[in-house]
C-alpha cells in the first residue's frame, strides 16, 4: 500500500472540504439558511392554518339582534360578514372577542378602588360573596339601596331589571338612550314608520349615522332615496345627515326646541290645528304667549318666513313625521323639546309615529332617571351591567365618589372607567361565544367567561328573595323576553315642563361670561365612546378629529377670526362646571357661528390602552341640568368661554 | 381536461356611490380585518397609519358658509390605475413603472398587485402614486397577544420596511377561483368575486365588477352622468387639451369610479372652486 505522504493528505483533505462545500451548496441548505436569517431578522408572524368554514351567529347583547356569518379558519374566527348590515358594536365583535385586554376570569379588587389592581377569583367565591352581601342587605331591610345600571334593553338587561326589582329595589336604570328618554318624556318610546312617510323633519337627529336602530335606519335611507322622501335636517352642525338631507336648516346651537315651539305656534294659531294630548290647551297658550314667531326667529337664527314655509311644507305633506333625539349614539334632549317635536306629529295627525312600550322594561324607578339618581340618590350596592356611567354621565365625577363607598359588581368584558371602581368584575361572553335559540356558539368561550344572562340567573338563584323569580336557564329567559305593547296616552305634562319651556329664553340669551356654545358631534365608529377600545376604529378616525395625538374641535371660521383662533391653534374651553384640557382648533363652516363642536367618545381614563388618554371627554364640563321627566341631564349644548 | 382559453378577460373595477354612503365605516373595519392590518396603540398619526382604505370626511366649507354647507364621506383606496399606453410603452400605472424589484405589477385582470415579500422598501411607488394609496410599514406589524387569533391565512403578514396597499382583495378572487376549480369549473372567467369593503357596505354604495363586461352593473355605473374619477388635471381642461393630456404616459386612468349627484362634491374631487 502506498504510503500517504503529506501532499496526498492535503489533497484528500482539500477534496473532502471542496466536496462537502459543493454538496452543502447543492443541497439547498444555504438557501434555507438565508431564509431562516430573513425570517429571524424580520420575524413575520404566520397565522395558524386550518380548515375554512362559515358559521352563523346571532347577537342578543345588542338591541338590533344582528345576524352575522363568521368565517372560521380552524377554530379561529377571522371575519364577520353580513348581507343585512351590522350595528357598530357587532361590527367590532371580532376585536372584542380577541381583545388582548379582555377580562377572562372573575376578578376581585386587590388595591384601592380606581387603581385597576385586581386578582382572579373563582366563580364560586365571587358569586357567594356577592349573593351573601345582597342577602344581608335584603335581611336588614335595606334592599332599596341595591341599584343597577343597564347598558341597554337587551335580554340580559331585562333579566337584571327583574333580578333587582324582585330583590326589593326600585333602583333599576338604563343608560340614557333614545328609547329610555323618549319613554319617560312621552309615556312610551316612539315607533316611527319611516317606510310610510313622505316628509321627515328632523330636529338634529343624526338619522343615518347610528341614531335609533342603525341597521334599520340604513335600510330606510335607501327607501327614502328610492321614494323621493323629503328630508329636512335642522341642526347647528352639518353632519352626514345634514349632507344627505334635501334641505339643511342651520339653527343656532341648542335651539331645536325653540324651533319646534315656533312651528307649533304657527300651526296652532294660523292653521287652527290641535293636538289630542292632555294639557294641550295650557301648553299651547304658553307657547303662543312666550314664543311668537319673531322671537323664535331671533333665537334660532331662522327667518320668520322660513319657519312658516317649513311648517306649511310639513303640514301639507301626505304623511309627515317630526323626529327628535339628537345624537347617533350619545343621546340628550330635554323633555320640553321631545314633547314639542312630538306635538308637531299630533298636530298634523302623522300616521308614522306611535307610542309603544316594551313589556319587560319599565323606565320608572325610584328617581326619574340615571343622572338624577347619581346626583341625588344613594346606594350601598351597585350592579353595572355592561354600562359605563362614570364615562358617559355628566355626573361621572360624583358617581366615582359614590362607587368608592359602595359594593360594586361590574359585568364587563373590558375594563372601563366605571368597572375600575368595582369590587368584583364578572366577565361576560362576546356574542360570538354565546348560544341563542337560533344559533350555536361560533367559537369556544374564552377561559372562564360566562354568558351575562347565566351570570344574572345564577346570582338570582343564590339570593333568597329572588330564588324563584327568574327563569331557570338562559334558554327559558328567551321565552320571557319583552314584547312590544301599546304605549300610554300622550300628555304634555304641562306642570312639570312649564319651567323648562320658560327657561329656554334665558338659556339662549346673551351671556357675557360664557359667550360661545359647545355642542358635541360624533365621529364614525367612535360614537359616544364604546368604539375607542378597538384598534381598527382608531385607524378610521379622520385627521380633523385626532391627528398626531392632537385632539381637534371644530369652530366656525368667522367666529375663529373674531376670537383670535386660526387653524391648528390651541384652545382651552371652560364652562361654569369646569375646565377642559388643551385641544386644537379646526376651522370649519359646517358649524354654526359662535359655536364650538367637540367630538364625543374620547378622553377615557381606563378603557384599555387603545382607548385611554386620547382626546378629551367633554361631558366633564357639559351642563348638568337634570330634566324633570327623563331624569337625564340635558347636556347637549353648553355655554362656554374659550381662550 | 384542456381549457381552450384560460386568459383572463376581466377588468375588475369599482363604482362607489357617494350619494348612498352614510359614512358608517363598515367598509373600513371589513378591510382592516380582511387584510390583517397591523395594530398599533396609537393610529392617530395618519401619514404613518397602515390601512388600505381611508374614510375621508369631505365638506364644502372652503367655498360655502354655514348653513349652505354639506358633509360627505369618501372611502378612498388604491384606484387600481390602468395607466396609458404610449408608443412602445406598455400601459403601466404610475407606481408599476418605477418599481425596481417587480414587487408591483398590473395583472391581466387589471388589478395592480403588490407582493409584500418582494418589496425592498425604496418607496418610489409611494412617491409616484397620485392618490396616497400606498402605505409604508415604518415598524414591524404588531398583533398584540390574542389579536393574532383573528388573522386570516389568505393575506401574508407584511414585514417591516415594505410597502403595502389595497389589491381589490385579490386573495378573495383566488379563493373563489380555487373553490370553482374544486367544483370542476376551470374557466377562470366564470368566477366572480366581491372585495371585503363592497360586501360589507350596508347600503350597497360600493359596487364591484367587470368593466369589460358591458352588462355588469359597474360598467353601467361607470358610464353614468354621475360618475367622476379622481383625475382632476384632465377633466378640467378643454376637449383638445384633454385629449392631449390623456394620451400622455403619466395619465393614471384609474378604475375606481365615484358617483355623485352633488355638484360641490364633484368640484371638490377636481380641486375646482365650488360654484
Amino acid at each position: 500500500m502506498k504510503k500517504i505522504d503529506r501532499k496526498d493528505f492535503l489533497k484528500i483533505g482539500g477534496g473532502a472540504v471542496v466536496g462537502g462545500l459543493a454538496g452543502y451548496t447543492l443541497s439547498g441548505a444555504p438557501f434555507l439558511g438565508f431564509q431562516w436569517l430573513v425570517e429571524w431578522s424580520q420575524d413575520q408572524y404566520v397565522p395558524a392554518p386550518g380548515i375554512e368554514k362559515y358559521v352563523q351567529a346571532v347577537s342578543d347583547s345588542c338591541t338590533n339582534g344582528c345576524k352575522v356569518s363568521v368565517r372560521m379558519i380552524g377554530n379561529r374566527a377571522v371575519k364577520i360578514e353580513s348581507k343585512d348590515g351590522v350595528c357598530p358594536a357587532c361590527l367590532n365583535g371580532l376585536q372584542l372577542l380577541y381583545h388582548p385586554e379582555r377580562i377572562s376570569t372573575p376578578m376581585k379588587i386587590s388595591g384601592k378602588k380606581g387603581s385597576g389592581n385586581y386578582q382572579p377569583v373563582s366563580w364560586d367565591q365571587a358569586l357567594k360573596d356577592i349573593s351573601s352581601k345582597m342577602n344581608a342587605l335584603v335581611n336588614e331591610g335595606k334592599a332599596n339601596t341595591i341599584a343597577a345600571v343597564n347598558k341597554n334593553e337587551s335580554l340580559n338587561g331585562q333579566l337584571m331589571e327583574k333580578f333587582v326589582r324582585n330583590a326589593g329595589s326600585n333602583n333599576v336604570y338604563y343608560e340614557p338612550s333614545l328609547n329610555s328618554i323618549t319613554s319617560n318624556a312621552l309615556g312610551g318610546y316612539v315607533k316611527y314608520d319611516f317606510a310610510k312617510t313622505d316628509f321627515i323633519l328632523s330636529f338634529g337627529a343624526k338619522l343615518v349615522e347610528g341614531w335609533g336602530n342603525a341597521v334599520e335606519m340604513q335600510k330606510q335611507f335607501l327607501n327614502w332615496k328610492k321614494n323621493n322622501v323629503k328630508i329636512v335636517q335642522a341642526d347647528s352642525v352639518c353632519t352626514r345627515t345634514g349632507g344627505i338631507a334635501n334641505e339643511f336648516v342651520g339653527i343656532n346651537p341648542g335651539t331645536e326646541a325653540v324651533l319646534a315651539f315656533g312651528m307649533a305656534n304657527y300651526l296652532i294659531t294660523a292653521k287652527r290645528m290641535t293636538s289630542s294630548g292632555d294639557d294641550f290647551a295650557k301648553w299651547s297658550q304658553l307657547i303662543i304667549n312666550k314664543y311668537p314667531l319673531g322671537k323664535v326667529a331671533k333665537l334660532t337664527g331662522v327667518a320668520e318666513d322660513k319657519i312658516k314655509k317649513l311648517a306649511d311644507d310639513f303640514a301639507a305633506a301626505k304623511n309627515p313625521v317630526a323626529v327628535a333625539g339628537k345624537g347617533a349614539h350619545g343621546v340628550s334632549g330635554s323633555s320640553a323639546e321631545i314633547i314639542a317635536v312630538y306635538c308637531l306629529n299630533t298636530l298634523v295627525k302623522s300616521g308614522a309615529a306611535t307610542l309603544v312600550k316594551n313589556s319587560a322594561v319599565s323606565y320608572t324607578a325610584e328617581f326619574a332617571g340615571l343622572d338624577k339618581f347619581i346626583k341625588e340618590g344613594s346606594f350601598s350596592m351597585m350592579f353595572l351591567n355592561g354600562s359605563d356611567p362614570v364615562y358617559k354621565s355628566v355626573y361621572g365625577e360624583e358617581l366615582k365618589k359614590k362607587l368608592e363607598k359602595a359594593f360594586v359588581v361590574a359585568i364587563a368584558p373590558l375594563m372601563n372607567d366605571s368597572a375600575v371602581y368595582a369590587d368584583y368584575i364578572l366577565p361576560p361572553l362576546s356574542f360570538l361565544e354565546a348560544e341563542t335559540p337560533e344559533s350555536k356558539p361560533a367559537v369556544k368561550a374564552l377561559k372562564e367567561s360566562k354568558d351575562a344572562k347565566e351570570i344574572i340567573i345564577s346570582l338570582a338563584a343564590m339570593v333568597d328573595k329572588t330564588k324563584n323569580a327568574l327563569p331557570k336557564t338562559s334558554a327559558d329567559a328567551y321565552k320571557s323576553a319583552g314584547r312590544e305593547t301599546a304605549g300610554g296616552k300622550f300628555s304634555f305634562n304641562f306642570e312639570k315642563i312649564k319651567a323648562d319651556i320658560e327657561a329656554y329664553e334665558k338659556k339662549l340669551g346673551q351671556n357675557a361670561e360664557y359667550p360661545v356654545t359647545l355642542v358635541p358631534y360624533e365621529a364614525p365608529l367612535v360614537g359616544d365612546g364604546d368604539g375607542l377600545a378597538f384598534p381598527y376604529v382608531l385607524k378610521s378616525i379622520d385627521p380633523s378629529v385626532l391627528n398626531l395625538g392632537k385632539f381637534y374641535v371644530m369652530m366656525n371660521k368667522e367666529t375663529g377670526k373674531k376670537h383670535g383662533f386660526s387653524e391648528g391653534s390651541s384652545i382651552k374651553i371652560s364652562s361654569a362646571r369646569g375646565k377642559l384640557g388643551k385641544a386644537y382648533v379646526h376651522l370649519s363652516d359646517v358649524v354654526a357661528p359662535e359655536t364650538v363642536a367637540i367630538p364625543l367618545g374620547f378622553g377615557h381614563e381606563s378603557y384599555t390602552k387603545y382607548g385611554n388618554e386620547k382626546g378629551l371627554n367633554p361631558k366633564k364640563i357639559m351642563t348638568a341640568d337634570v330634566d324633570p321627566l327623563t331624569g337625564a341631564a340635558d347636556w347637549w349644548s353648553t355655554r362656554v368661554k374659550i381662550s | 381536461m384542456i381549457v381552450k382559453d384560460s386568459a383572463m378577460k376581466r377588468k375588475w373595477g369599482m363604482a362607489i356611490d357617494l350619494d348612498k354612503c352614510t359614512g358608517c365605516g363598515a367598509c373600513s373595519i371589513a378591510c382592516n380585518q380582511e387584510n390583517n392590518m397591523p395594530i398599533f396603540e396609537d393610529d392617530s398619526d395618519v401619514p404613518k397609519r397602515v390601512a388600505f382604505l381611508e374614510l375621508m370626511k369631505v365638506t364644502n366649507d372652503r367655498d360655502a358658509k354655514f348653513p349652505d354647507v354639506k358633509t360627505a364621506f369618501l372611502p378612498k383606496m388604491c384606484q387600481q390605475c390602468e395607466g396609458n399606453a404610449v408608443g412602445k410603452h406598455k400601459a403601466d400605472p404610475p407606481c408599476v413603472s418605477v418599481c425596481p424589484a417587480v414587487a408591483t405589477d398590473v395583472g391581466d385582470d387589471g388589478v395592480v398587485s403588490q407582493i409584500w415579500s418582494r418589496c425592498i422598501g425604496c418607496r418610489y411607488c409611494q412617491t409616484a402614486c397620485p392618490y396616497e394609496a400606498r402605505v409604508f410599514n415604518w415598524w414591524k406589524p404588531e398583533y398584540e397577544g390574542s389579536f393574532k387569533n383573528s388573522l386570516s391565512t389568505d393575506v401574508s403578514v407584511a414585514s417591516r420596511g415594505t410597502i403595502v396597499k389595497c389589491t381589490f382583495c385579490s386573495h378573495i378572487w383566488k379563493r373563489e377561483r380555487d373553490k370553482a376549480t374544486a367544483n370542476g369549473i376551470l374557466d377562470i372567467n366564470a368566477v366572480l368575486y366581491t372585495p371585503a369593503c363592497a360586501s360589507a357596505c350596508p347600503t350597497g354604495a360600493i359596487i364591484f365588477g367587470d368593466l369589460n363586461d358591458p352588462e355588469s352593473e359597474v360598467s353601467k355605473l361607470a358610464k353614468s352622468d354621475r360618475a367622476v374619477r379622481l383625475v382632476n388635471t384632465v377633466d378640467d381642461e378643454t376637449p383638445e387639451k384633454q385629449k392631449a393630456l390623456m394620451s400622455k404616459k403619466q395619465y393614471a386612468n384609474p378604475k375606481v369610479y365615484y358617483l355623485t349627484s352633488q355638484k360641490w362634491l364633484r368640484d371638490m374631487m377636481r380641486f375646482k372652486k365650488n360654484s
